[in-house]
């Protein structure tokens, strides 16, 4: 069940590692190379200096798994809300917001960035709607839409043509599926798309001033359509979790403002919508690198419990979100680093499931092992992801339908060449040519 | 009518005896509002996230029932720690016959 991803012997006792030394002081997350490659600077953190200074971020890097558990285990000393306040539209929010206010309604701060007890208020809300048992009712209708997209990318490789695994696959099958549960069933994919990048910009650090006003004005476009939405549920309430938030009545009796409802729409659309496909994505690589591994998938397509170890082991492996933001709001210590009140910091998530400390050789695909639970690719904590089954069900879904029905799947440049997105919140491959046959 | 009495063993060994759990309420959210330690629930009992475990003591097994295919599924993410007698409380509501039942927590992470 184990298969490697480098051949460099190293002395560590894991057969292959292949580590090498990042010069720190030298060296920002927002690096090129670095954010292509981030491994090697995680790990050099991890073993040199576990909370460390990035000095053109201005945030504090939290890289070990022990420290990243104690600052998501601790919502008020690490406060959400704050640090989540201090990356967005950083350099520009006052002329962001503006942007939102004269084009797209008004600016709406995302209320599920909150803090306790606020947090708790809108969370309660939110749980249940993505259980594991709701969401495994909608195991067919997932399967269905993921089936359809598998056929036409399987005609189109079929004729010798290369696919986009990210354009063709893996973007259009999350979207359709977060909006199916939204009650949406007249969308744009490409649209949609490009609202998820404008948001996800926000909070990635490395937008221009220019790059900034495309992106106010897409979310602007956003914002609009779900009002648009919204406006509709209130007069003909449907089935749908839209009219299920615009009408929602909490704990306390009372209900969301209109600006905390866009909010919580926006995030349903926008949240689970890059990360899922990038995962979608990270799991057509390693079918496209591992062939062992994807003869293995076949063999064990039917057995569901395998499949979730699978799918389990891929988010450990290769976590979709690299890294969040979160604010001290005392001075405090932390990995033996004195940290000041107001201190920014990322948590690297990506870098706490690929910590030697708690996943032995982690850089083994091995779905074999016995904590493979976990990996904090969802984070940890009040602000665990609330999408973690739907997600889950959507690669998995995409595993089997697409290894029962293809083979040879090949990429059809260097792995050394593939391009992410620039930001520090995600490590999201832009574009995956492929190539398969259909078995 | 008067409530359930429910025992949790915290990770210490510290035994947490809860007098008046409502019937219809999960375990998980018992345990939560009387702050066991060890209990965290962070998928507020969305049966996703494995932080609700506790071992069901032998000889309430029977009353306390197995996990069924979904909960099986989460509780396969924690084998370190999984047991036949492996529960997510946050699965398991409190009923009547359930009073004086006792569990363990097991600790995630
Ligand atoms: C593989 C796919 C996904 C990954 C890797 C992922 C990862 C994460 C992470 C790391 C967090 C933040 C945890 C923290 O603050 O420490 C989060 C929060 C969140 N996710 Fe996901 N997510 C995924 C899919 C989804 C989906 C499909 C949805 C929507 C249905 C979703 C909705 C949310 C929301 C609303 C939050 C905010 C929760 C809160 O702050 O309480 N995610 N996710
Ligand atoms: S609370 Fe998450 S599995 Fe029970």
């Amino acid at each position: 069940m184990t298969t490697q991803e480098t051949q460099a012997p190293t002395s560590s006792g894991c057969p292959f590692t292949g580590r090498q030394k990042v010069a720190l002081e030298e060296t920002s997350l927002t690096d090129p190379i670095i954010q292509a490659n981030p491994r090697d600077f995680y790990w050099t953190m991890r073993t040199e200096d576990p909370v460390h200074y990035d000095e053109k971020l201005g945030m504090w890097l939290v890289t070990r798994y022990d420290d990243i558990v104690k600052v998501l285990r601790e919502p008020l000393l690490f406060s959400d809300k704050q640090g989540y306040e201090a990356q967005y539209a950083s350099g520009f929010f006052e002329e962001f917001k503006q942007i939102l206010e004269s084009q797209g309604g008004g600016y709406f701060p995302d209320v599920i960035k909150s803090d306790p007890p606020e947090h708790t208020r809108i969370r309660k809300l939110m749980d249940g709607a993505f259980s594991a048992h709701r969401v495994k009712t909608l195991e067919p209708g997932i399967t269905r839409i993921i089936a359809d997209l598998v056929d036409q990318i399987a005609d189109k490789a079929d004729k010798g043509e290369v696919i986009d695994g990210v354009r063709e696959f893996a973007i259009p099958l999350t979207i359709s599926v977060i909006c199916e549960q939204l009650g949406i069933d007249q969308f744009n994919g490409e649209k949609i798309s490009r609202w998820s990048e404008a948001i996800t910009a926000q909070i990635g650090r490395m937008q221009n001033r220019e790059e900034m006003v495309e992106n106010a004005k897409e979310i602007c476009d956003l914002q609009n359509f779900i009002t648009e939405q919204m406006q509709d549920r209130e007069v003909d309430p449907k089935e749908d979790m839209i009219s299920d938030l615009v009408h929602a009545e909490l704990d306390d009796g009372s209900k969301l403002t209109f600006g905390e409802a866009v909010s919580l729409v926006r995030a349903l659309i926008i949240a689970g919508n890059d990360t899922t496909a990038t995962a979608i994505t990270n799991l057509l690589l390693i079918l496209a690198t591992q062939p062992e591994l994807a003869q293995e998938l076949y063999d064990n397509v039917e057995d569901d419990k395998y499949l979730n170890r699978f799918v389990e082991e891929l988010l450990r492996f290769a976590p979709p979100v690299r890294g969040l933001a979160k604010m001290a709001t005392e001075d405090t210590e932390l990995g033996g680093q004195q940290l000041p009140k107001g201190a920014h910091l990322l948590v690297m998530y990506a870098s706490g499931n690929d910590d030697e400390e708690k996943f032995e050789c982690p850089r083994q695909f091995d779905m074999g092992r016995k904590n493979l639970g976990s990996h904090v690719a969802f984070g940890v904590g009040v602000h665990r992801c609330i999408g973690a089954s739907l997600a889950r069900m959507e690669i998995k879904v995409a595993a089997k339908e697409l290894i029962k029905k293809v083979h040879n799947i090949q990429l059809t440049v260097p792995v050394a060449e593939l391009k992410y997105q620039k930001t520090v919140a995600t490590h999201a491959i832009e574009a995956l040519p492929i190539t398969f046959t259909k078995r | 009518m008067s409530g359930v009495t429910i025992t949790f063993v915290e990770p210490d060994g510290t035994e947490k005896i809860i007098e008046d759990a409502v019937v219809g309420e999960s375990l998980m959210n018992v345990a939560k509002d009387n702050g066991v330690e060890g209990i965290w629930g962070d998928c507020g009992g969305g049966c996703a996230c494995g932080t609700c475990h506790v071992y069901v003591d032998e000889k309430w097994q029977d009353v306390v029932g197995k996990p069924d295919d979904i909960e099986e599924m989460t509780l396969d993410m924690v084998t370190e720690a999984q047991q036949d007698n492996s529960r997510l409380c946050c699965q398991i509501q409190v009923s009547p016959e359930l009073d004086g039942v006792r569990l363990t927590v097991v600790p995630a992470e």
